[in-house]
């Protein structure tokens, strides 16, 4: 190795070194805030402060006392689910339409389908809760389902188009030539194939209408209201270490759901192959 | 023997014409319904409820939170003579340009380092990126509280460290908005850096070395301009999101530092001024329709969106 050479590795290495003190640091206030929400859900004192002087689990007991508390992780889980469901069914049969027919202006339509990502949700939340009022419909839970199911259905369609496109139609030209018709091939043939894309659709689906804040905030009434909410009425009235505590099962939620999914997709890709 | 095969015979011509019209006819109405079924959606639950906004952005507002449906300027007028309201709007997107500008080299570094590392923890260190994701903003935003407090860890490190002498105020300030935003963003870098980077080959950045670029050389030739789409999808995600930011201004950030989305929370759900909470952000979404418009003579708004799908 000669002397440039070497000079060179030393300040590729030195680059390198950087660039992972850089990242180490980006992971640490990422990741820092987290650790502090779950440590301080155990934490003895009322002021939360970190570390904690003392550890405890009355705030847990206290939390499963509190009747709002859980019917805001219920609905915000019904809310959820449906969302998924909905956001799934028809993310799929969207994206199967701009991938498989030909029809005007299709770029133009895809942008405007892609809009509930764009529009500050802030304004959705203004918006839809003057239209609804303006005819004359109460908030309830299928308000939420609804308006979540908006908000979810752009990253729905992007996965699951993202899938399509990889498809080999001629395998469904092979299913309908050996006999199939349309309803058994999208069944035994399509449906596999992008069953996994689904699942990942619906998962995000789930986990974005789990913790939407900003314009949920307008919809939610004393009987449906979600997590996020109560979160930020907490936070914005009295911190009391409670409110960690439902953050914690928060994230104890939002990476359990997440990871079943995941298995579920490992499964289905296995089933196909 | 012979009639039966006959009578089969001119029927099935029949019943093939009369399945592939019916297949036909499905085929149609598929046509319409399937593309339909989300933009359907998306028209009844977004576009609708928007071109009610416009309507009500004309009339006036009422007492308790009433609307005299009588055709008015008034709330334009009201937002022309406010310059309140035009700073807002200007703190607004000064936000979204400085938060973009922070989070770039942060975001793009992690983003690059994810792309490059050879490391087998390296699918655990993306995994931590994408649970970022899921975990809702309310709870990555009001993390920050006990953090950056008077006692809080970032304090505590600063005076350890002696840089300040007594605690700074760092919560409900420009600063802690600011440092919370930047972090609850990230992600939205990180990703689409990564999935870009992740897919250069190698090779052509050691050609560019062996023909004698240095390494600060062959970076900004050859790996940044193969990045750029990821980048333009990290920065308009990065700017959209920091600029209607609700959560970050409001649990960290200090009085003087109102946004636009907090504003029209305030209008709307307080004052109860439906008209000009509609007028709000009817001018707030022009101004990023104009600015949208302007990026996309620059790049496609479409794949931009698409950037964060990994």
């Amino acid at each position: 190795m000669s002397v440039r050479d070497y000079a060179a590795d030393v300040r590729t290495n030195w680059n390198w070194h950087g660039i992972r003190l850089v990242s180490a640091l980006v992971y640490l206030s990422m990741i820092l805030p987290l650790v502090v929400v779950v440590v301080n859900s155990f934490s003895a004192q009322r002021i939360a402060t970190f570390p904690p002087s003392g550890l405890t689990l009355d705030w847990y007991v206290a939390f499963f006392s509190d009747e709002m508390f859980l019917s805001a992780v219920w609905v915000s889980t019904q809310v959820g689910i449906a969302a998924a469901i909905l956001a799934g069914a028809i993310g799929t049969l969207t994206a199967m339409g701009f991938v498989r027919k030909p029809f005007p202006a299709k770029k133009a339509l895809s942008i405007a389908l892609l809009t509930p990502m764009i529009v500050p949700p802030v304004i959705v939340g203004v918006a839809a809760t003057s239209f609804f009022t303006e005819i004359g419909l109460d908030r309830n839970i299928w308000w939420l389902i609804v308006m979540h199911t908006l908000l979810a259905l752009p990253y729905a369609f992007l996965i699951v188009r993202s899938r399509l496109y990889l498809f080999d139609e001629t395998l469904e030209d092979a299913a309908m030539t050996l006999g199939a018709d349309r309803v058994v091939t999208f069944r035994e043939i399509t449906l596999p194939q992008i069953a996994p894309a689904i699942v990942t659709a619906m998962v995000l689906s789930f986990v974005i209408s789990f913790g939407e804040f900003t314009a949920s905030q307008f919809w939610v009434q004393r009987e449906t209201t979600t997590v996020p909410v109560v979160i930020y009425s907490m936070v914005r009235t009295t911190i009391t270490p409670k409110v960690n505590v439902l953050a914690t099962l928060v994230l104890v939620i939002t990476m359990v759901v997440p990871v079943v999914g995941f298995a579920i997709q490992r499964w289905l890709a296995g089933d196909t192959n | 023997m012979s009639s039966e095969t006959a009578s089969t015979t001119t029927e099935t011509p029949n019943r093939i014409e009369s399945i592939r019209q019916r297949l036909m006819e499905s085929e149609r109405v598929g046509y319409v319904l399937s593309p339909g079924s989300g933009l359907l959606w998306v028209l009844l639950f977004l576009f609708l409820p928007l071109t009610v906004i416009v309507a009500f952005s004309f009339f006036r507002s009422g007492e308790f939170g009433t609307i005299i449906y009588e055709p008015t300027l008034e709330n334009y007028r009201r937002f022309v003579n406010g310059s309140v309201y035009h700073q807002v709007i200007v703190r607004s997107l000064v936000v979204g340009v400085v938060t973009t500008l922070i989070v770039l080299p942060f975001g793009y570094t992690l983003g690059y380092f994810l792309g490059r590392s050879k490391s087998r923890w390296t699918p655990v260190l993306l995994g931590l990126v994408v649970v970022q994701f899921w975990v809702p903003l309310v709870i990555r935003t009001y993390a920050w509280i006990p953090i950056l407090g008077r006692q809080g860890i970032v304090n505590d490190f600063l005076l350890w460290v002696g840089i300040i002498g007594q605690p700074v105020e760092i919560l409900y300030s420009t600063r802690g908005m600011m440092l919370g935003l930047s972090v609850s963003i990230m992600p939205f870098m990180v990703l689409p850096v990564y999935s870009i980077v992740s897919t250069i080959d190698e090779e052509i950045i050691q050609a560019a070395k062996t023909l004698g670029a240095s390494d600060a050389r062959a970076f900004w030739e050859v790996t940044l301009p193969l990045s750029w789409p990821g980048v333009v999808s990290g920065i308009l995600f990065t700017f959209i999101l920091s600029a209607g930011s609700f959560l970050a201004p409001q649990l960290l950030g200090g009085t003087s530092d109102r946004l636009i989305a907090p504003v029209i929370e305030t209008v709307f759900s307080q004052d109860f001024n439906w008209p000009f909470a509609a007028t709000l952000s009817l001018v707030y979404v022009a101004l990023i329709v104009a600015i949208l418009y302007l990026f996309s003579r620059k790049a496609d708004i479409e794949e931009a969106l698409e950037g964060t799908q990994i």
